[in-house]
C-alpha cells in the first residue's frame, strides 16, 4: 500500500501504525520518509481491511492506494556495499519491473514487486549475481516452500508484553541524502551512481525508495557512512557522483545523522512493533527522519544529537540488551 | 582472538550480520552461511574453530547438520553452539535442550541471544 501525505512526524503513529497494530495487522514491509510518504505491505488477505483502517484515520490531504498481488524479493548479504544494491536495482530495471517499494536491512536489499513479475526479476538477478544455494532460477523457484506450521507456532509465542529484541545497534556520523526523481527510468542512473560509490569504497547502511501513487515519481533516501569513524567528509565526492549520473537532480543532504538498527526475533512476522517504536520516539520528541522495516530489522535514521536519548528510550521500551557493538561504527 | 575463525549458519540474514559484527568487533574472523547446505559447503572449504548453528533452517536444519558433523571423524571435533528458540517455544518439536547440550553440541544458547553470553561461549570453546 502506498500512502502520500504531508504528515507531521508525530502523526505517523496515530494515523498509520496505531490502527494497524490495534487490529493486529502485521507489516511485512514498511518504509517511511518524514513529511512525505509511506509504503507498507500486509498479507494479501488483510489488504482491504488495512486500506479501510488507514482511510478512516487519514489526514484529509492524504492519498492512499492499495496495490494487490505483490511480493517481496530480497538479496543478501549486501555488506553495505553500494555496488551490490546498485546491481540489484539495475537488474530490476533491466527486467522492466515496476518497483512498489525498496528498502535495506543490515544484511539485505528488498523490493516490493508485482507477483506476476517475480520470475523475470529473479532471472535477471541470476544474470548478475551468483547464489550458493541455487544454480539456476528454476532451482530457486522449486526450492520455495510455504511457511511451515511450526514457524507460526514459534511466532505466536513471541507476542510478548514487552517486545524482545536481539540487539539495538547505533551507528553515528552518517549523512542522509534525499533525491526526488520524476520517473522510474532514472533508477538505472541511480544504480550506476551506487556502483561508482562502491568503486570509491563508500558504504551505505540505509536506503529506502518510495514511489508516488502513480508509480513513476520516486523519493530516494539513503545514508552514507564515512570510510573511517571521524574520517574526512565525503559529501562533495558523493554529490559529484550523483550529479554525474543524475545531472538534472538536486540531491539534498542532512548531516550529521545517526542510524539505529533494531533486530529481533521474527520482526517481519509480528504486528505492533513499528507502532511501539514510533510512539516511543514521538513521546520523547525525537524526530524520525526515515525508517525501514524489512527482513527482521527496523532501521531508523534520526538527527545525531538525538541519538543518546533515542537509545535510552528504545532500551526502556524494548526488552533488549542495550548493546553498542563497536563494529557498528564501521562502514 | 585474531586468527580464530567462527562460522555462523542461520537463515535469518540480519541475525547473521549482527552476530558477525559483534564477533568481528572482538577480533574474530567470521564466515557466514544461510542454510544447512551452505553451512556444510563452508565447513568443507574452511574448518571453523567454532560453529554457531541455528536449528530451524531450510534445506538442511541445524540438528541434521550437527549430527552429520559429529558422526564424521574429520569434523566431530569442531565445537558447535546451537542457537535456537525452538526448545523453549515449541514443546512438540523433536528438538530439545537435552539433545542439544548432552548429545549433539558443545553448547546451547536460546534466542534471544545475549551478546556477552555468546562471546563468552565462543571463547570458552576455543
Amino acid at each position: 500500500m502506498e500512502s502520500s501525505s504531508p504528515l507531521e512526524d508525530n502523526r505517523l503513529g496515530p494515523s498509520v501504525c496505531a490502527p494497524l497494530a490495534q487490529q493486529r495487522l502485521n507489516l511485512t514491509f514498511f518504509t517511511h520518509v518524514a513529511g512525505d510518504r509511506e509504503v507498507l505491505c500486509t498479507a494479501s488477505h488483510n489488504g482491504e481491511a488495512a486500506l479501510t483502517l488507514l482511510q478512516s484515520q487519514a489526514d484529509p490531504a492524504a492519498s492512499l492506494a492499495l496495490q494487490p498481488g505483490t511480493s517481496i524479493l530480497a538479496v543478501y548479504p549486501h555488506d553495505k556495499r553500494p555496488e551490490v544494491i546498485g546491481t540489484f536495482i539495475r537488474s530490476l530495471a533491466r527486467a522492466r519491473v515496476v518497483i512498489h517499494g525498496l528498502a535495506s536491512s543490515p544484511s539485505a536489499i528488498t523490493a516490493v514487486l508485482s507477483s506476476s513479475r517475480i520470475k523475470p526479476a529473479v532471472e535477471q538477478l541470476f544474470e548478475h549475481f551468483t547464489f550458493p544455494g541455487y544454480a539456476s532460477p528454476q532451482e530457486f523457484f522449486s526450492a520455495q516452500a510455504p511457511p511451515k506450521e511450526y514457524l507460526e507456532k514459534v511466532v505466536a509465542t513471541y507476542q510478548e508484553k514487552v517486545t524482545k529484541v536481539y540487539w539495538i545497534i547505533p551507528q553515528s556520523d552518517l549523512d542522509l541524502w534525499g533525491i526526488h526523481i520524476a520517473t522510474a527510468d532514472i533508477l538505472a542512473g541511480f544504480a550506476a551512481a551506487l556502483m561508482e560509490m562502491g568503486e570509491l569504497g563508500l558504504a551505505i547502511p540505509f536506503l529506502v525508495a518510495l514511489p508516488g501513487l502513480g508509480g513513476q515519481e520516486f523519493i530516494l533516501s539513503f545514508s552514507t557512512a564515512r570510510r573511517q569513524p571521524g574520517g574526512a567528509d565525503q559529501g562533495k565526492e558523493i554529490r559529484r557522483v550523483l550529479k554525474s549520473h543524475l545531472p538534472d537532480l538536486q540531491p539534498m543532504r542532512l548531516t550529521p545523522v545517526a542510524g539505529i538498527f533494531l533486530h529481533g526475533p521474527h520482526f517481519g512476522d509480528r504486528y505492533g512493533i513499528a507502532h511501539t517504536l514510533v510512539t516511543a520516539l514521538a513521546q520523547a520528541h525525537i524526530s524520525l527522519l526515515a525508517l525501514s522495516c524489512t527482513i527482521s530489522t527496523i532501521s531508523l535514521i534520526i538527527r545525531q544529537h538525538e541519538l543518546a536519548a533515542a537509545q535510552v528510550i528504545l532500551g526502556n521500551t524494548f526488552a533488549a540488551p542495550v548493546e553498542c557493538a563497536p563494529a557498528a561504527a564501521r562502514g | 582472538m585474531s586468527g580464530k575463525y567462527i562460522l555462523i549458519v542461520d537463515d535469518d540474514p540480519d541475525l547473521v550480520e549482527t552476530v558477525s559484527m559483534m564477533l568481528e568487533s572482538k577480533g574474530f574472523e567470521v564466515g557466514k552461511a544461510y542454510d544447512g547446505i551452505e553451512g556444510e559447503e563452508a565447513i568443507k572449504k574452511r574448518r571453523p574453530d567454532v560453529l554457531i548453528l541455528d536449528v530451524m533452517m531450510p534445506r538442511k536444519n541445524g540438528y541434521e547438520l550437527c549430527k552429520e558433523l559429529k558422526s564424521n571423524k574429520w569434523t566431530q571435533e569442531i565445537p558447535v553452539i546451537l542457537l535456537t528458540a525452538v526448545g523453549e517455544a515449541v514443546p512438540t518439536t523433536s528438538y530439545s535442550h537435552a539433545d542439544g547440550m548432552s548429545v549433539e553440541a558443545e553448547d546451547f544458547i536460546p534466542k534471544p541471544v545475549d551478546a556477552a553470553t555468546l562471546v563468552e561461549a565462543v571463547q570458552r570453546l576455543l
